[in-house]
């Protein structure tokens, strides 16, 4: 009750940082006569945050290091999974000489909040999951991986016609390698990541819902699994994997992550409930997805359905169902992108 | 080491509110007023009057209310010098004696929601050399942050010169979460004259007695009391029954604030509309009208019901969410907000 008590208390001190961080920033803006956001010629707010990179790479590094050694499973006792486990081994890059034990030097090392980077979303990278000769999860009749790129087109449009940029790392039904996606997305210098995923549960096929992710160690051995299957077709070695895991989940890509998740996971529960009553809201969660940990930018995979249920199948075989899923990502992504800036600049790029 | 006062103001139309850091809160009439000749300065003994004490010697004063709309008047030296005075006056009153070196004040004001940012850079301007750094937020914001009302809930401010409405959203309040609207107070007071002229062609009422008049009876629905005043009619002191001027003037705020408030909710995203819909706040002066919590979750019956809540302080709400503002902000953000 206290632990319940203290994480709302720490939440809510949490958004009054962030909403006067907002309202400073908007003063900042009056006094330098600049016009407000919401008009302001798009910039490119990948290329601040890679300019600022040096600054902020150690710092992140360190916390992100000390993150993961304080990282314990709050309620479960079940051993954590391999993934989650070496994520913890690796994190600490080997230029950074460790100070000393990470459970010594918790308290002394300040967290990195995403408050320190009150930064713009212009470029959305959109992540068909799936395609070609990988079909993810499937019916006799539908695949994930129509589904994915459907909702992923329709989603292109809606945020094109709100003025975000589009990078696809697939437009049509091609096998592009996780980390080609991860390459795209990072070579794209997009600000966040999204991608989309149905899910499948063959063991539970009553079950329908969805479900949101970002980067974090999960101590799920169910999450483990379906990470294992979407990280599948990915392309690293176990050497890539540890440049890779190495600060990964510094403190301010995850806080902004998560945000996006929320929003995101919000938005499709509240609209596609109406249309599904039975729908269940699995929430945002923690998971090692490899297009999470390559791309270095806020990333979140949503899992948009459940194949496995023959009700939610028939529902997704239908145009309207999956252009409301569309609308869905599409006002979760706004929602977020509203609350450090709006879209102005407009065109798109596609790849694959 | 300086010498740090945190301070929050409401700069209202009507009244002007300031809470500092140093446990100290007062609230004045937003009226400056200068003595018009040497006679009136003898008088008054005074350069400047500021407050209650201006419009009680009003016939002896150039006097100013600097605030319209809860905006400065633009373009008026005079207005913007009485915006000075008033402020330096809530200053003195907190405790601040002028600028003395190695003090250092920092101020949070708050202006209406639909505030545009040529006027935040007026007050801005205007204010320099009396505060070191400022922070100039949307007023219901202010309300809301100093409740801890980040999230699902819908802010009422109704002042004299503006009614503000601000839906929380656990963000910094966008343009399409606010609202404002002009009829408030004043629009109250100038319909309560109107209707008490017509009523009663030989009394000589002026907007100052209709104001005090409202400020005590105010009221919509059913009145707990008769309204009854005294002003003089053909030179005798008169005892007037404004009961149904009074409620009919105060109504006339019922309708745009219902039709604002629910058009607001309408906005909400669905799942959060009943939530928002049950933590409706009314603040500022216009929040003591008697009834019109009441009237207002009457109104908001057609679209699933509600709940609309007084705040015990209204006068004091948004200049102490500014305190808060003010005391929350980072160092490093006020040094970057020098005034």
């Amino acid at each position: 009750m206290n632990n319940e008590l203290g994480m709302r208390r720490e939440g809510n001190e949490r958004l009054k940082r962030r909403v006067l961080q907002e309202a400073v920033t908007e003063n900042l803006d009056v006094m330098r006569g600049l016009p407000p956001r919401a008009v302001r010629p798009a910039r490119r707010a990948g290329r601040i945050w890679l300019r600022r990179a040096p600054f902020f790479l150690v710092p992140l590094t360190l916390a992100g290091s000390t993150y993961l050694a304080r990282q314990t499973a709050p309620t479960s006792k079940t051993p954590q999974p391999r993934l989650a486990a070496a994520a913890a081994v690796t994190a600490t890059p080997s230029f950074v000489r460790r100070p000393a034990p990470a459970t010594d030097t918790a308290a002394d090392v300040e967290r990195v909040t995403s408050a320190a980077f009150p930064l713009a979303v212009r470029r959305i990278v959109l992540d068909a999951g799936h395609g070609g000769a990988d079909p993810g999860a499937a019916t006799p009749t539908l695949s994930e991986k129509t589904i994915t790129l459907d909702i992923g087109n329709r989603l292109r449009a809606l945020l094109e016609r709100d003025g975000f940029t589009v990078v696809e790392t697939r437009s049509d039904d091609r096998m592009i390698p996780l980390r080609e996606r991860a390459r795209l997305a990072n070579d794209s210098q997009s600000d966040i990541f999204v991608s989309i995923h149905v899910n499948s549960i063959v063991k539970h096929t009553a079950s329908r819902g969805v479900e949101t992710y970002y980067l974090g160690p999960t101590n799920d051995p169910s999450l483990t699994e379906l990470a294992a299957a979407e990280n599948r077709v990915s392309g690293y070695s176990i050497a890539d994997m540890r440049k890779l895991l190495d600060g990964v989940y510094a403190d301010a890509r995850r806080d902004e992550s998560h945000e996006l998740a929320a929003s995101v996971q919000q938005e499709l529960f509240g609209t596609l409930r109406n249309l599904d009553p039975k729908l269940e809201n699995w929430g945002v969660k923690r998971a090692p997805f490899l297009v999470l940990v390559a791309t270095g930018m806020p990333a979140i995979l949503a899992e948009v359905g459940c194949l496995s249920n023959e009700q939610e199948a028939a529902m997704l075989s239908q145009a309207e169902y999956r252009q409301k899923i569309a609308g869905a990502l599409f006002h979760g992504i706004r929602a977020y992108a509203s609350a450090n800036d709006a879209p102005q600049q407009k065109g798109s790029e596609h790849h694959g | 080491m300086a010498e740090i006062l945190n301070v929050g103001i409401d700069l209202g139309t009507s009244r002007s509110a300031i809470s500092a850091s140093n446990g100290e809160r007062f609230v004045v009439d937003s009226f400056v007023g200068w003595p018009v000749d040497m006679v009136a300065k003898k008088v008054l003994k005074r350069e400047v009057l500021i407050g209650h004490e201006a419009v009680s010697n009003r016939t002896m004063l150039d006097l100013h209310r600097p605030l319209e709309r809860g905006l400065l008047k633009e373009g008026s030296e005079k207005d913007v010098e009485a915006v000075r005075e008033l402020l330096k006056h809530l200053l003195r009153l907190v405790g601040v004696n002028g600028r003395r070196a190695g003090s250092n004040v920092r101020a949070v004001v708050g202006v209406p929601a639909a505030a545009l940012r040529t006027n935040k850079q007026y007050l801005r301007n205007s204010m320099k050399g009396i505060v070191d750094s400022l922070l100039i937020v949307s007023e219901p914001f202010a309300v809301a942050y100093g409740l801890d009302a980040l999230l699902h809930t819908m802010i009422i401010d109704i002042g004299a010169g503006t009614t503000d409405f601000c839906v929380m959203k656990g963000r910094y309040p966008t343009e399409e979460d606010q609202r404002t609207l002009t009829v408030a107070g004043d629009s109250i007071d100038t319909q309560l004259l109107k209707l008490i002229e017509e009523r009663f062609p030989q009394a000589n009422v002026t907007i100052y007695m209709v104001r005090d008049w409202k400020e005590r009876f105010s009221f919509v629905g059913h009145g707990p009391e008769r309204c009854l005043v005294t002003a003089p009619v053909k030179g005798v002191p008169t005892e007037l029954d404004i009961t149904n001027e009074m409620k009919a003037a105060c109504e006339t705020l019922l309708a745009p604030v219902s039709e604002t408030m629910i058009d607001l909710l309408a906005r909400v995203e669905p799942e959060f509309q009943e939530r928002v819909r049950a933590n409706i706040i009314l603040s500022g002066g216009g929040g003591l009208i008697r009834g019109l919590p009441e009237a207002l979750e009457a109104a908001l019956a057609s679209v699933g019901g509600g709940h609309v809540r007084y705040m015990d302080d209204p006068v004091f709400v948004g200049s102490d969410g500014g305190l808060a503002l003010a005391m929350d902000a980072p160092e490093g953000d006020w040094e970057r907000l020098s005034a």
